[in-house]
């Protein structure tokens, strides 16, 4: 391969300086939860819907540094017309992390991690949506991450249920999401980044694992389970109970932040 | 598609084709079937085949984890399994495999992969492990997990020397005796079960028909030691947190009691050496 030996050019391959902290750094071992929080205690959750105006409907939510936006285009026609399309709608979700959510830098391309995302948002979302009331056609869901401290996957299935309740799609339930992380016996509700992530050494511990659960409250049905790590098989069980108490305590602030959106759009007759 | 019949199900633990709820199908494992590999399998269930080959290359390790080698999947699901997958079809499915795939091996018990390391830092193996689905007739994620375990088994990785010179420089020296080799122990790979829950009950290893007469399924990952590294609801419907409980509990009874077998098997296939009979890929 000719080199070129008149420019000086930068490294091939740039790192982040965080790569090279002293080790100690690296595994701070969290004693207590940032903010006092308890291990079963689910960050508070700041929700609003209407936020982008060429949007059918839009949510956006902050829950401790993460911080999701969403927007809902449709029903739409669809592009392409087979069978499946003639009896019921599609749901197109789409979940993009923007380059600077994560500490590492990110590309624009689409990556495996984000269609991971996307693929799982919509198969949680899917039996939510009464989609057999919009025949031949699609619905999108663009989900964008603009801060990733923790809990992706959770968060933007509660963002797309509020934006999907804005947009005025006829849905069975909304979709509440809440994720967990297994450390050892002690289980933490809705990790933050450093949390979910944990030290490599402690990876090399018993029991470590991650857990996501989406749910339909009112009916009390999961509409989506995520679980990587290594876990026996109560703790998992546990983990997926803890879970769904953490969907149910976020309930009410979902409920209300769809309420006060309606009532801005639609505002009561004055008496 | 021809109506699953529920009663029998429910009622006699059977169905269509005489299986009970938890039984696989006839199931053929075959290793070593691509010599350009450094490790190779072939498992056919009922009509599924899938063929597992890796190959090891010498690469840097990733900058958090620098004494560890690390694992490449790719999924290729080609024309020549079903028709649908022509063009860019398959591509979806293909990246969903190999996303389930990394999450399945994302724990440090599955593989020990500090034992992939030449020279912490700067030099590691690489495992590419190219999954090629050649038939498709359900039950793809179980079929692709063992194929994965059998290939691991029949790595051999050649063993290498890192020689310093005067100057500093590392050069790396391939033995020369081309059978000293470095084997991989896959006693804790897990295997990935699929439930899928038709009506009221929950079956093992489902074919295209049976899976279209469910909404939602169960994908769970066990080691032999009966841990799960990997649990992801796949399908269009919802789960009660009931079924999902008494799933992921069959899921791991019998994923735990796959693990035995498998292995005596590929131990007793590996023992007849080479009056092995090869049956490739005709059968």
């Amino acid at each position: 391969m000719p080199v070129d030996t008149k420019r000086v050019r930068g490294p091939d391959e740039s790192q982040s300086p965080l790569v090279f902290l002293p080790p100690t750094a690296q595994t701070c071992e969290v004693l207590r939860r940032p903010g006092d929080r308890g291990k079963g205690d689910v960050r508070p959750l700041f929700a609003r819907c209407g936020l982008v105006s060429q949007a059918k409907g839009s949510a956006y939510i902050e829950a401790g540094n993460t911080k999701i936006m969403c927007s809902v285009y449709g029903p739409r026609e669809t592009e392409r017309k087979d069978d499946t399309d003639m009896k019921s709608g599609r749901l197109v979700c789409d979940v993009r992390l923007a380059p600077f959510s994560c500490q590492k830098r990110g590309a624009w391309i689409q990556g495996s991690e984000e269609r991971d995302l996307s693929l799982a948002l919509s198969e949680s979302m899917q039996p939510g949506v009464c989609l057999h009331r919009y025949p031949r056609s699609q619905i999108e869901v663009n989900v964008m991450v603009l801060e990733n401290d923790g809990g992706v996957l959770a968060h933007a299935v509660t963002c797309a249920s509020m934006a999907l309740a804005d947009a005025g799609i006829e849905m069975y339930d909304v979709v509440l999401g809440c994720a967990l992380r297994q450390d050892g016996d002690s289980c933490l509700v809705d990790p933050d980044f450093s949390e979910e992530r944990g030290s490599w050494q402690a990876g090399y511990g018993e029991n470590q694992g991650r857990v996501t659960v989406a749910l339909l409250p009112n009916f009390n049905q999961v509409s989506g389970l995520h679980a990587d790590g290594e876990m026996r098989e109560d703790t998992l069980t546990a983990a997926v109970r803890t879970c769904m108490d953490g969907c149910h305590k976020l309930y009410p602030v979902v409920q209300q932040a769809i309420l006060r959106a309606v009532k801005r759009k639609a505002p009561p007759p004055e008496k | 598609p021809p109506p699953v019949s529920l009663s029998s199900l429910h009622v006699d633990d059977l169905r269509v084709d005489g299986r009970g709820c938890e039984d696989y199908r006839h199931m053929e494992i075959e290793t070593d079937v691509v010599s350009n590999t450094d490790g190779s399998a072939k498992v056919s269930l009922g009509h599924t085949d899938i063929l597992v080959g890796i190959k090891a290359e010498i690469g840097k390790p990733r900058p958090m984890v620098p004494d560890e080698g690390y694992l490449e999947f790719f999924v290729d699901c080609s024309a020549n399994a079903t028709p649908e997958f022509e063009g860019r079809g398959g591509e979806e499915l293909g990246v969903e495999l190999s996303n389930t795939l990394y999450k399945v091996f994302n724990n440090r018990h599955s593989l020990d992969l500090r034992s992939l390391c030449i020279c912490p830092g700067e030099h590691c193996w690489v495992l590419y492990v190219d999954v090629l689905l050649l038939q498709c007739d359900g039950n793809l994620f179980d079929a692709m997990s063992i194929a994965i375990k059998a290939a691991l088994f029949n790595t051999r990785i050649p063993k290498v020397h890192i020689s310093e010179d005067e100057e500093g420089v590392k050069e790396i020296e391939l033995s020369d005796d081309p059978y000293d080799c470095m084997r991989l122990n896959v006693e804790n790979v897990p295997c990935i079960v699929t439930l899928c829950k038709i009506a009221h009950r929950h079956v093992v290893d489902a074919t295209l028909q049976e899976k279209a007469c469910s909404v939602a399924s169960l994908l769970i990952s066990v080691t032999h030691k009966g841990m799960v590294t990997c649990v992801r609801k796949l399908g269009r419907g919802s789960l009660d947190p009931d079924s999902i409980f008494e799933m992921t509990e069959t899921g791991k009874r019998v994923g735990k009691a796959l693990h035995a077998p498998l292995m005596e098997l590929l131990q007793k296939e590996e023992s007849l050496g080479k009056k092995r009979q090869k049956v490739g890929f005709l059968a």
